[in-house]
């Protein structure tokens, strides 16, 4: 496919607008600063909202309907033909089936369970991934392989690599936002938004919404009383003259010219941060289709409306987390699925539906792409009474949106919700999705480290061609 | 391509036949296409027949017969073997290969003349008649030798390069040869920067501090010729720059407090390897050794505490506990967990020591470097024994010598080596049986079985099964619920009793041995209560039950977090358990307010409550009951081996020689117990190590784990076993180790070692020269240093690289210091970093990869921490010891760790900046590696994820926000601004101060005038923060 003028014209300024544009000109042989031929395909989607269930969230309590799963309740699991069953803290036991009650939705016909009554009403919008797998069923290295392809530390993650190849949308706010759970970080702390090998700009900044200072640094503490707004600009103004005198002595070095740019980008931070996070311009409507005004949505859906104000202000790739990596308060239910799932569900449920209207109504999801994911499923068998074990047989996720077509499933997993079976899913080919439609060809976003030039699918990954409008 | 298919092994016989069908094929026909052997060799080619031999044959005849002498800068008769150009080119008699004509080329005629003065290999066995034929049918056939094929920069033989002459002027061997690549470049080296910017860039480079005021002064001053000399040796020989460099290192070892990864745990005992590394730059311990203690210390200087500290590098880097402790044993994860640990010790030793991509290999064979895969798995198989934890250290070498000899004394008792020990029948040793004798006849009057009635669970399950077992014990089984308490009702005639014991037992057929029923083997004891009631004879019931009322418990062991006192505070969250010392016996002993017993019989009722966590019930257990009001925790006899119980019961004057032999066995090795108890505590080091306590799933290796080929790097797919080796890829040095005993896993590693610091091994030597020219310019000579493979950065002067190596190597005996002393006090390394406006640009070198002039490097991180401190007034010089923590943690400074590990908000903006802590160098910092100190992260820190060679330097918004509010900075700003106002009262001399302490210059006069009137607006300390933020500060010229 050719790109139109229009969209060359997209991309000239994106490229004029991001650090990373330059990291795109050098990645495509074809095309230079001067004169940007083509990218690798026009895309599809502009920017990313991804919501991240941490813990592992139970594919056969939520979306993978299974009858034999409930005919077959309480019995011993046996897959047959000699297959080994294991779990990894916990003995196998019995074939558990939901506590919760399933219902086809929609046009398409989807099942839901009762579990997420909110997003059920949904199902015609979403493509659904219903054989996703993960090599590995330890929260650790399972969360890094789906942020950034791999199951050890070090590398980038999705959003470090879609900012290392498209920059941001806009100069005054990050092309990565990160927002984690009000409770805490989940697995592997901030290194779930790590910028890897890549340069430090392309990492997530952390936003904590309900924090008293939700971005580090923004402003001076409260306790540096001798900071005043006058002393700033000032100082400010100072320092400029004094940077400009130094570089005009050093006239051939483009670093002392970036950090000069640097604390003018920082200045357009500060003035767009606290419009960006001041929520008293939503309307009670929309405040409340986001769960604003109830205890248990209040978290989530806080960051979920704030995700939509950052995509709308340009900011290129947002990841709202759902739950924490402690004991508790995430989707890591090992000892009580009503209980457990029960919580963390309700506080996800209404404002994601919400964020997915939301952004239907605005018309944001023509160019924005939502994916709800996690970084692996749980077993159709109990652990101890009522509790899951962890799953990378098989999970699902979803997504929506620009390019997406909508109302559809691919895959499917073994009658007990147990292992993927047919059209399998793995993170590369869920990454690969994603940067294609964005414009990147998965294969051709590297960076040399350590001797390979890295890629987020390693050398895997096909595009899912299937769920693709 | 020629190109043929073995399809199976028994063909090689074969190969060896069609050598000769070959030649004479060779001879006639130079293209064949499609031709389909019936032996069972298939070809497909277009291109002539031989071609695709040179890599696989004539190469490597090349490198094991020839390259000795025929390779590299220094090759004899100026031939070399090693490239194409030069082979082709030939040496000083000429060229030695006429292509497609064996006959009119010299090389044939070398290696089959019998004249001694002609031969080649002048020396050893002649070449065999297949290899001879081999050469003559490639020579024949074209040469041809792909451009692919050439031995790669980093593995050509390391020879002594002579250094570039220039005129009689006595020259730094460094600035020659980077003059004369500037000369045959045509272009010219840059002036010396003057004294301010040398001392700066020495300053922080080589201590990374600033120079303070006095020193810049007394330099700036100095008319000695040697003044230059005399700063570098002082730099060098303040401790300081160990500080600095031990840094460096530790990037490449990716260090951390913490483990890293899902729950990041804390690991206390990292930092002992940290000072490891500060003390070896400090002593300037020389690199060979360094290298060796690092990777098998424990075994190589046995007699030398530190050099098993030293093991901590191979531990430095992330561990996942999960993965490794909490997932089960039996699954796949766990055993990948332990694959991925050994990949990154391999990694990790192999990028440092020897700059390969050795891990590249773990799939297939290294796309790149002659790297094979089978030869990574050898290397896995050298770590094979070993894991990362806590290893006790005594840093007293007398202490350990001694401790040593009691553990080898406990191993003879353990083996019977009776020739290794003391004589038996030593009078200290009878008087320690009698005593001991005593003791446990003693006891066994002291404690009385209670016979239990029956035993019930209140759980609602009802799944709970009890089966009394032979020794008076309880086995519990069943369904596990969550919450249960086990009621126990015994009998017993005993009157006065003034003490209940419960005792748990280890059992095969509970998880992990027991004595729990958890998965791990754990229990939750949250209660302990007991009923006395009088036991009426005639019918089966009680009377009315008495509440027995405890004085105290205590218990021979409990977890850290857990006191057996939760079991009396009726509070369900405190308990007694048990972990980690699982699989073992442990009692619990209940002292009573006031004796119990009825004439005629007590009936007890005992109530074991388990309302912990979930499933945490005991699995096994026996209840005593004494009379004895001292009853404490019995010391001993619950640890008493049942053989060694059944002895004592024996009457003295029945016991055979060999009962009387395993008794002074017993308390020899009790009083060596003893012994080995009373040394002074160890330190722990968190290092490599084949014996620590299992934990969970985590469990020392008996022996190094069979390592085999995974194909693909699945470990699903597991192919033949491989014992330990490394890489052949070095010329002249052998890939396979020499290992006596296999079942040893230090002699793997020795191994290893060995191999890393020969002489031969010429990517080590390269290898540190490099990095350290990395840290003095900002950018290695070979701009990769942890590739020196193909898809490395090609060095940009290898003729300097190799000199340094071999002069590094057998000149200044793997001194660093040395090597920093040559490299700064060179030309190059003290040249201005300024372009000179009037000459022209040099295009073809805009990067400076030349050195037309020095690099302007930014500061660390770490260096602007520290010099912000020094400035400041307020850094505190103590070196080593616990890292100091710089955050809070739920408004807590102290208890900075999670309860339950996992990542949190960690407060790093609320710590209070004048804290003790925070006035230490950054080394010292805490390091957090999964939620790292934000203003360290925005000046590119590394979080110790993943081995850090090269630190990015990167300008963003949020580094600038960082500049700007982060609370620590702007408090030392403050406090330069006390310090200042105290030597100066005007608004200019204020200026001229903090210029002078912070820039190390005067302010012009425009400088001068601006900040008078900011600092009379705003005050001295947003002054100094504004330089704080200046380019001029953060780079160095």
């Amino acid at each position: 496919m050719n790109m139109s003028s229009l969209h060359r014209r997209d991309f000239l300024s994106q490229m004029a607008t991001g650090l990373g544009g330059i990291a795109l000109a050098s990645l495509l042989p074809d095309c230079s600063l001067a004169a940007p031929a083509a990218a690798h395909f026009p895309p599809k989607a502009k920017r990313v909202i991804q919501l991240f269930m941490n813990g592992g969230a139970s594919q056969c309590d939520l979306f993978d309907y299974k009858p034999e799963l409930i005919a077959r309740h309480g019995k011993p699991f046996d897959p047959g033909g000699g297959q080994r069953v294991e779990a990894s803290i916990s003995t196998p036991g019995s074939l558990l089936k939901s506590p919760y009650t399933w219902a086809k939705h929609g046009q398409s016909g989807r099942y839901v369970s009762s579990a997420l009554p909110h997003l059920s009403q949904h199902v015609d919008d979403m493509a659904f991934l219903m054989a996703m797998t993960s090599p590995s069923n330890v929260h650790g290295p399972a969360t890094y392989l789906q942020n950034t392809g791999f199951l050890l530390p070090g590398f980038p993650t999705m959003g470090a690599w879609i900012s290392h190849g498209l920059g941001s949308i806009a100069e005054d706010v990050p092309a990565f936002v990160a927002l984690p759970d009000s409770r805490g970080f989940p697995y592997n702390g901030r290194s779930a938004f790590t910028s890897g090998f890549l340069p430090a700009n392309h990492q997530g900044t952390v936003v904590k919404a309900s924090a008293p200072q939700p971005i580090t640094h923004l402003s001076a503490p409260a306790s540096a009383t001798h900071v005043t707004q006058q002393s700033r600009t000032d100082g400010l103004a100072l320092l400029r003259d004094l940077n400009a005198a130094h570089a005009a002595e050093r006239p051939d070095d483009s670093r002392l010219q970036a950090r000069i740019k640097s604390y003018e980008l920082a200045a357009q931070l500060q003035l767009a941060a606290p419009a960006l996070l001041d929520l008293s311009a939503e309307t009670k409507t929309t405040t409340q289709d986001y769960g604003l005004h109830q205890k248990e949505t209040a978290d989530f859906g806080r960051n979920c409306l704030l995700a939509r104000r950052m995509v709308e202000r340009g900011v290129r790739f947002v990841q709202v987390w759902s739950g924490h990596g402690g004991g508790s308060a995430n989707w890591d239910n090992h000892t009580n699925i009503p209980k457990e799932l029960g919580f963390i569900a309700r506080s996800m449920d209404q404002p994601a539906a919400a964020l997915l209207r939301d952004l239907k109504q605005r018309g944001l999801l023509d160019d924005t792409l939502l994916i709800w994911t996690t970084e692996f499923g749980r077993m159709p068998f109990a652990q101890g009474g009522e509790g899951r074990d962890h799953n990378g047989g098989t999970f699902v996720s979803w997504l929506a949106g620009a390019g997406i077509k909508p109302g559809v499933a691919h895959g499917q997993s073994d009658p007990w919700s147990w292992k993927a079976a047919e059209g399998i899913t793995t993170c590369y080919d869920f990454h690969a999705t994603i940067l294609h439609l964005l414009g990147i060809d998965h294969t051709r976003l590297t960076f040399r480290h350590n001797g390979i030039d890295r890629r987020l699918t390693d050398v895997h990954g096909h595009v899912i061609s299937e769920i693709l409008s | 391509m020629l190109k043929w298919l073995l399809l199976n092994k028994e063909t090689s016989l074969v190969i060896h036949r069609w050598l000769d069908l070959r030649a004479f094929l060779c001879a006639g026909v130079a293209r064949v296409t499609r031709v389909v052997l019936a032996i069972g060799f298939v070809f497909v080619s277009t291109l002539p027949l031989c071609a695709a031999s040179f890599e696989k044959e004539i190469q490597p005849l090349l490198q094991k017969r020839c390259y000795k002498c025929h390779s590299g800068a220094q090759a004899k008769g100026k031939l070399r073997l090693d490239s194409k150009s030069a082979a082709m080119k030939g040496g000083d008699s000429g060229p030695v290969i006429v292509a497609g004509k064996s006959s009119a080329s010299d090389l044939m005629e070398r290696v089959t003349s019998d004249d001694s003065d002609i031969r080649m290999p002048p020396t050893g066995e002649r070449l065999s008649k297949a290899e001879v034929a081999m050469l003559r049918q490639w020579i024949d056939t074209g040469a041809d030798w792909p451009a692919s094929a050439d031995l790669h920069w980093s593995l050509q033989p390391l020879n002594k390069v002579p250094i570039p002459q220039r005129s009689s002027e006595r020259v730094n061997p460094v600035d020659a040869f980077v003059y004369a690549e500037l000369s045959e470049n045509g272009l010219k080296r840059s002036p010396s920067a003057d004294r301010r910017t040398l001392i700066r860039r020495l300053t922080f480079n080589l201590t990374g501090l600033p120079p303070t005021p006095q020193a810049l002064a007394a330099f700036v001053n100095d008319n000695d010729p040697q003044a230059y000399e005399k700063l570098v040796d002082r730099l060098l020989a303040s401790p300081r720059y160990g500080e600095h460099w031990a840094r460096h290192w530790l990037d490449v070892a990716h260090y951390a407090d913490t483990h890293g990864n899902d729950h990041d745990y804390y690991r206390p005992n990292a930092w002992p390897y940290r000072d490891y590394v500060i003390r070896s730059f400090n002593d300037d311990k020389p690199y060979a050794r360094f290298v060796a203690e690092q990777v098998a210390g424990d075994v190589l200087f046995p007699k030398d505490p530190q050099a098993t500290v030293a093991l901590g590098f191979l531990a430095a880097g992330p561990w996942d506990h999960t993965l490794m402790s909490t997932i089960r044993e039996d699954t796949v994860d766990h055993r990948m967990g332990q694959n991925l640990d050994r990949d990154n010790m391999v990694s990790t030793v192999m990028s440092t020591f020897t700059s390969l991509t050795v891990h590249c290999a773990r799939c297939h064979d290294h796309k790149f470097d002659p790297i094979k895969q089978r030869e990574y798995y050898a290397l896995q198989a050298v770590f094979a024994g070993v894991d990362r934890a806590d290893r006790p250290v005594d840093l007293d070498p007398k202490i350990q010598a001694r401790r040593r000899e009691l553990r080898d004394t406990k191993i003879a008792i353990a083996a019977k080596g009776f020739d290794k020990l003391p004589a038996l029948d030593a009078p200290q040793i009878a008087d320690k049986i009698a005593a001991l004798t005593k003791d446990y006849q003693q006891r066994n009057e002291h404690w009385q079985l209670l016979e239990v009635a029956k035993v019930l669970s209140t759980s609602a399950t009802g799944d709970t099964v009890f089966a009394k077992q032979a020794d008076g014990s309880w086995f519990v089984s069943g369904a596990r619920p969550e919450k249960d308490t086990f009621v126990v009702t015994t009998k017993t005639r005993m009157r006065g009793i003034r003490a209940l014991r419960l005792e748990v037992l280890p059992d095969k057929r509970l998880p992990h041995g027991g004595p729990g029923r958890y998965d791990n083997g754990n229990f939750h004891l949250s209660q302990f209560r007991a009923t006395a009631s009088q036991t009426q004879p005639e019918v089966d019931k009680a009377g009315a039950a008495m509440k027995l009322e405890f004085a105290r418990v205590t218990a021979d062991h409990s977890d850290a977090g857990d006191k057996v006192a939760g079991t009396l505070d009726e509070n369900p969250q405190t308990y007694w358990s048990i972990n980690p010392l699982y699989n073992k016996p442990h009692d619990a002993v209940f002292e009573l307010k006031s004796p119990v017993g009825f004439a005629g019989g007590t009936t007890l009722t005992v109530q074991l409550e388990f309302a912990g966590k979930s499933g945490h019930q005991i699995g096994r257990f026996r209840l005593w009951s004494s009379t004895d009001a001292e009853s404490t925790v019995p010391k001993s006899s619950s640890k008493i081996a049942p053989a060694i119980a059944a002895i004592l019961s024996v009457p003295v004057e029945q016991q055979t020689p060999d009962q009387q032999r395993e008794l002074a066995l017993f308390v020899l090795n009790a009083s060596i117990d003893e012994e080995l108890a009373s040394l002074p505590d160890q330190q722990f080091v968190y290092a490599a190590t084949s014996n620590f306590a299992a934990s969970g799933s985590f469990k020392p290796a008996a022996k190094p784990r069979p390592i085999h080929l995974l194909d693909r790097g699945d470990i699903n797919k597991p192919g033949e076993r491989v014992s330990p080796g490394t890489t052949a890829c070095i010329p002249g040095l052998s890939g396979s180790l020499e290992i006596a005993n296999l079942d040893d896993e230090s002699i793997r590693r020795a191994a290893l070692a060995r191999w890393l610091i020969d002489e031969r091994n010429v990517l080590t030597w390269r290898s540190i020269v490099n990095r350290v020219w990395h840290y003095h310019f900002g950018r290695g000579l070979c701009n990769t240093p942890n590739d020196f493979g193909k898809m490395g950065d090609k060095p940009s002067h290898s003729e300097l690289l190799d000199w340094l190596a071999v002069w590094f190597r057998d000149d200044a005996n793997g001194s660093l210091k040395t090597l920093h002393r040559l490299i700064v006090s060179s030309e190059t390394y003290r040249q201005s970093s300024r372009r000179n406006t009037t000459d022209p640009v040099p295009l073809a070198d805009s990067n400076n990869r030349l050195l037309w002039r020095m690099n302007r490097t930014r500061l660390s991180g770490e260096m602007v921490r520290d010099a912000a401190l020094q400035m400041s007034g307020r850094m505190d010089l103590k070196m080593g010891g616990p890292s100091v923590v710089q955050f809070k943690h739920k408004g807590v400074a102290a208890t900075f760790m999670p309860a339950d590990g996992s990542p949190a908000f960690l407060d790093y903006e609320n710590f209070d900046p004048d804290a003790p802590e925070n006035s230490r160098r950054a080394v010292y910092r805490f390091v957090f590696r999964t939620v790292p100190d934000p203003l360290m992260e925005a000046l590119d820190c590394p979080d110790g994820g993943a081995t850090t060679p090269v630190r990015t330097t990167s300008s963003t918004a949020l580094q600038a926000l960082a500049l700007l509010n982060n609370a620590f900075l702007i408090r030392q700003c403050e406090h330069i601004a006390g310090r200042l106002a105290h030597e100066s009262e005007q608004p200019k001399d204020r200026a001229a101060t903090a210029f002078r302490l912070m820039l190390q210059r005067s302010p012009t006069a425009r400088e001068s005038e601006a900040f008078a009137v900011y600092i009379q607006n705003h005050g001295l300390a947003n002054a100094c923060h504004v330089l704080l933020n200046s380019n001029e500060f953060l780079y160095i010229d």
